[in-house]
């Protein structure tokens, strides 16, 4: 990271680099667009000469939904798998534009400026083996208490509902299932501020888990929930475009760009608030 | 069939009278009137009398039964035999018929618990005389067969007909872990087919009596039930008929309960139970429900508070003073969604969302079976869309009028109709075997829903699209109403919906029922060119003068549409067309043929076309070719690419790190 030099903890905001979240929003879009493209080309190819266009599969019913499903079973079938790839890709080689933001935001250049776009994905691409690590550990301990908990709470309802009855055994075991989903999120945060400390401490391996356990662990209930309100703060876009999305059901034109719009809005904020938690975890972390 | 020629319209008889030893090729009757409850019965024919005692013993999940029943010939001809259903021996092991079948569906799964009833006696009551014991001659199974689930009773004198004989009646039910309806889980109980019950005999001296399959329910008479269930004192009870006596003794709560005018008697108990009551259109109804589904409960509550009336007001007034809803505990699942006279269970988890429609479905569809299986009465085993294919499309016209297009989910932004999946569904299964066969010859318990449950709803449905909601409302309310208790076939359904909608419609649904009849709209080609002069060699007034073709001086175009109709089905569809300014205009089929081919000249070109635009052919197997356009009109889906875009979208940022 010759020529670059660590912003003030201050200085390290989301809502200074829009063209970095713009990025990621762009990596996720290209991703995304890899795998509509070919289901909208199917619909396409069926109801490309409807004159409403593919209107009818977004009628209220889901009639020609269902008829189209059916009919192109087996032409869907590829297109899960490929979902499925991309989704896994997402996964692991989105580690590059998330490292890459982290170090947009936390790094400039001498003469104050950003740091660019190739500089940020250099950096991105050496942090690459530790953060792969981390995914491989963290994920392992994220899974692991998630089954745990899955455990305990199956155990939990089995041993109490003869005696509280289904409904109420299945309510506390779900209260038990959330403690361990509450603990495998505080591992999520854990996970972020390690990923923090590789990017920006140049940490590796167990020493940035331990970096960024020692941070979590002076403050964790604040640092759990600067994650958590961002987290519930996303859902709630997403919650009201699907009501939008609702009233607008099949329409086309005008309503359909009014949609188009509102849905990038909704990820494009999504992205904000994805960006300004790892600004948090990056301020958070004991910088060299 | 005497009370169906009693109830023929009046219009019909009359045509009849008048060209006697013709067959009247019948139109459509707009005055068929609609039979009201005027026409209803008072009561149906009390053929067999049930008087029982039920004695719970939770320990050992036995019942143990005694009492007597009384039936009466009824037929045409006397008769030297009985015949009893002992289903609950479908549990008893591997070799019943109905575990041997497992064709799929609900009851596959092998039991956790066998079941199984011995019947200790049954005895004739002659009158001046000392009890007859028929059990020891009594012929559990068929030779080769080791189903024991259908007993054959050998009189020891003729009852003829009009004769009444009285049966004392012993026996013991070893109840299975909840299977195919029935049977206990922990405390809980679902006691349904838990009698010797008398099959039924037609007219005709024919006994309608039949193993328990696999994918079959029920038939029997009608009659008065009896019955006192003698249950731990900390057991809440529900039950067929109301509550005429309640009393504690010896730790016990001792319950009686008494119908008329039904076929079957089911019972639950449970410790557990919390209940929910409400009258509804003068209907006292009870919910029973598990601890922690209250709010589940209450959805069931208002399905009935709106299906109630709906179904008395459409199929005739619900003629009995209860109602009882039970919703069985999630470990019980099987005892869910099944419908017994004046008593249903419902199904769904205590925690589903509003929008997700199962337990109102469940009710609405549970309910409807209070007028098709329970009072029309069809024969379950023969003929399974007269009760299941029948009461689906009343519950998807019910859960329509109720719920809308979201009648099954309706879910952030998601609307599935009840309807759709009907139609698609039935559509699967078009080609693989006949609506209209008894149960046991469906190959699959797949086949037997495609088509027995969604094939019959998405017919029914088409008939009331196409020809309109009233007609079908008014054929089935008078069909509902006619052969109320009087045991109809297929054949009377077909002829309540001719005398009201005509041969064709009728024609349509024999076709869709007993032949696999199916239907394919295609909007096989649409062309538009720039009209041109007509060119060639022409002779006029004694010159030949030729004419190169060309633009022709007046413009305009020339297009043609053409649409086909696949399949043995045939429904008149409008066909829309856009033109090239935006325009529209619809052009009418009347479906018969195998093509329609529209040619014009107009100032505009055409753009596209569409077959049944207003989706009224339910039943159309293809929905994707219905439409075309004309060469050069664009083949692109934006509004799938820009949802499947933003969902994967939100797909990636979830997975993302």
């Amino acid at each position: 990271m010759r020529q670059l030099f660590l912003r003030e903890t201050d200085a390290i905001r989301a809502r200074r680099h829009p063209w970095a979240l713009a990025g990621l929003w762009g990596w996720q879009s290209a991703l995304a667009v890899t795998v509509s493209w070919p289901a909208a080309s199917l619909v396409g190819a069926t109801y490309g000469t409807h004159p409403r266009g593919d209107g009818p599969l977004w009628d209220a019913g889901g009639h020609a939904l269902l008829d189209f499903v059916w009919h192109q079973a087996r032409g869907l079938a590829p297109m899960r798998a490929s979902t499925e790839i991309a989704l896994g890709v997402a996964a692991m080689i989105g580690l590059v534009p998330m490292a890459a933001v982290m170090i947009a935001m936390a790094y400039g250049v001498r003469d104050r400026r950003a740091v660019g776009l190739v500089r940020s994905l250099e950096g991105a691409a050496r942090a690459m083996p530790s953060l792969l690590w981390l995914l491989l550990l963290m994920g392992v301990a994220e899974a692991s208490t998630l089954g745990v908990g899955a455990l305990i709470a199956a155990g939990t309802h089995a041993g109490l509902s003869d005696a509280w009855g289904e409904a109420r055994a299945e309510r506390v075991a779900i209260a038990v299932g959330l403690v361990f989903v509450v603990l495998a999120s505080g591992l999520g945060v854990v996970h972020d501020l390690a990923r923090a400390a590789v990017v920006c401490a140049r940490a590796k391996g167990l020493r940035a888990i331990v970096l960024g356990a020692r941070v979590f662990g002076r403050a964790p209930l604040p640092m759990w929930w600067a994650w958590a309100w961002r987290a519930l703060s996303a859902l709630a876009p997403v919650l009201a475009a699907a009501a939008v999305a609702t009233r607008i059901g099949g329409r086309g034109g005008g309503a359909l760009v009014v949609l188009a719009l509102l849905h990038q809005g909704v990820v494009l904020s999504r992205v904000a608030l994805h960006a300004s938690w790892l600004a948090h975890a990056l301020r958070s972390v004991e910088l060299p | 069939m005497i009370a169906a020629v009693r109830r023929a319209p009046y219009s019909a008889l009359l045509f009849a009278l008048v060209m006697p030893g013709t067959t009247p090729v019948r139109a459509a009757n707009p005055a068929a009137r609609a039979l009201d409850d005027a026409a209803l019965p008072p009561h149906a024919e009390d053929v067999v009398d049930y008087t029982l005692r039920a004695t719970l013993d939770p320990p050992t999940h036995v019942v143990h039964g005694e009492g007597t029943i009384a039936w009466r010939n009824t037929s045409g001809v006397p008769t030297r035999e009985l015949w009893l259903h002992l289903y609950l021996n479908a549990f008893k092991n591997d070799s019943s018929t109905f575990l041997r079948e497992r064709v799929g569906g609900r009851g596959s799964v092998p039991p956790e618990d066998w079941g199984w009833v011995d019947v200790r006696k049954l005895a004739l009551r002659d009158p001046g005389g000392s009890p007859i014991d028929l059990w020891s001659t009594a012929e559990l199974h068929r030779p080769g067969d080791p189903d024991e689930t259908d007993v054959r009773v050998p009189l020891p004198r003729e009852v003829a007909p009009g004769d009444r004989i009285l049966l004392d009646i012993v026996f013991d039910d070893k109840l299975p872990i909840v299977v195919e309806r029935t049977g206990y889980r922990d405390s809980f109980y679902m006691v349904g087919q838990w009698f010797p019950k008398i099959a039924r005999l037609e007219r005709d001296g024919r006994w309608a009596h039949f193993a328990f399959h696999h994918l079959s329910e029920f038939y029997a008479d009608f009659g008065t039930y009896d019955v006192t269930i003698d249950v731990p004192e900390q057991f809440a009870v529900g039950a067929t008929g109301p509550l005429v006596a309640s009393r504690l003794a010896d730790r016990r709560r001792i319950e009686r309960h008494v119908q008329r005018d039904v076929h079957d008697f089911a019972w639950t108990a449970w410790d557990q139970y919390r209940t929910l009551r409400e009258a509804i259109d003068g209907v006292d109804v009870t919910l029973l429900f598990p601890p922690g589904y209250e709010r589940v409960a209450r959805r069931e509550m208002a399905a009935v508070r709106f299906a109630l009336p709906y179904y008395s007001a459409r199929y005739g007034r619900y003629p009995y003073d209860v109602l009882t809803v039970v919703h069985p505990p999630e470990d019980a699942q099987e005892a869910g969604g099944m419908e017994y006279p004046t008593l249903i269970t419902g199904d769904g988890p205590w925690w589903g969302p509003a929008g997700e429609r199962m337990p109102e479905m469940v009710t609405v569809h549970e309910l409807g079976h209070q007028w098709f299986y329970g009072m029309v009465a069809t024969d379950e085993h023969s003929w399974p869309l007269l009760d299941e294919g029948i009461n689906q499309f009343a519950e998807v016209d019910a859960m329509a009028k109720w719920r809308g297009d979201g009648s099954l989910v309706d879910f952030s932004g998601l609307l599935l109709s009840d309807a759709a999946v009907q139609a698609v569904g039935g559509n699967m299964g078009v080609h693989d075997e006949p609506v209209a066969q008894a149960a046991d010859a469906f190959s699959t318990g797949g086949s037997y829903e495609r088509l027995v449950y969604a094939r019959t709803a998405a017919v029914v449905g088409t008939l009331a699209r196409v020809y309109g909601d009233e007609p079908v409302s008014r054929a089935l309310g008078n069909y509902a109403r006619r052969y109320r208790f009087q045991h109809p076939g297929p054949e009377e359904l077909i002829g309540a919906f001719r005398d009201v909608m005509g041969d064709r419609a009728a024609a349509s649904l024999r076709t869709a029922l007993f032949d696999k009849g199916w239907v394919d709209y295609v909007v096989d080609g649409v062309w538009t060119h720039e009209a041109e002069r007509e060119a060639g060699v022409f002779d006029h007034d004694g010159k030949r003068e030729k004419i190169e073709p060309g633009p022709s001086r007046a413009g305009g175009w020339d297009s043609s549409v053409l649409v086909r109709r696949r399949g043995t089905l045939s429904f008149p569809v409008d066909v829309e067309l856009t033109f090239a300014d935006g325009s529209t205009r619809r052009e009418r089929w009347d479906g018969d043929g195998d093509w329609k081919r529209w040619t014009w000249h107009g100032q505009v070109a055409l753009r596209t076309a569409v077959a049944d635009p207003g989706d009224r052919v339910l039943v159309d197997m293809n929905l994707g070719n219905n439409h075309g356009a004309a060469p050069g009109a664009g083949a692109w889906a934006p509004r799938t690419f820009e949802r499947a875009t933003y969902w994967m979208q939100l797909a990636v940022q979830a997975v993302s790190p």
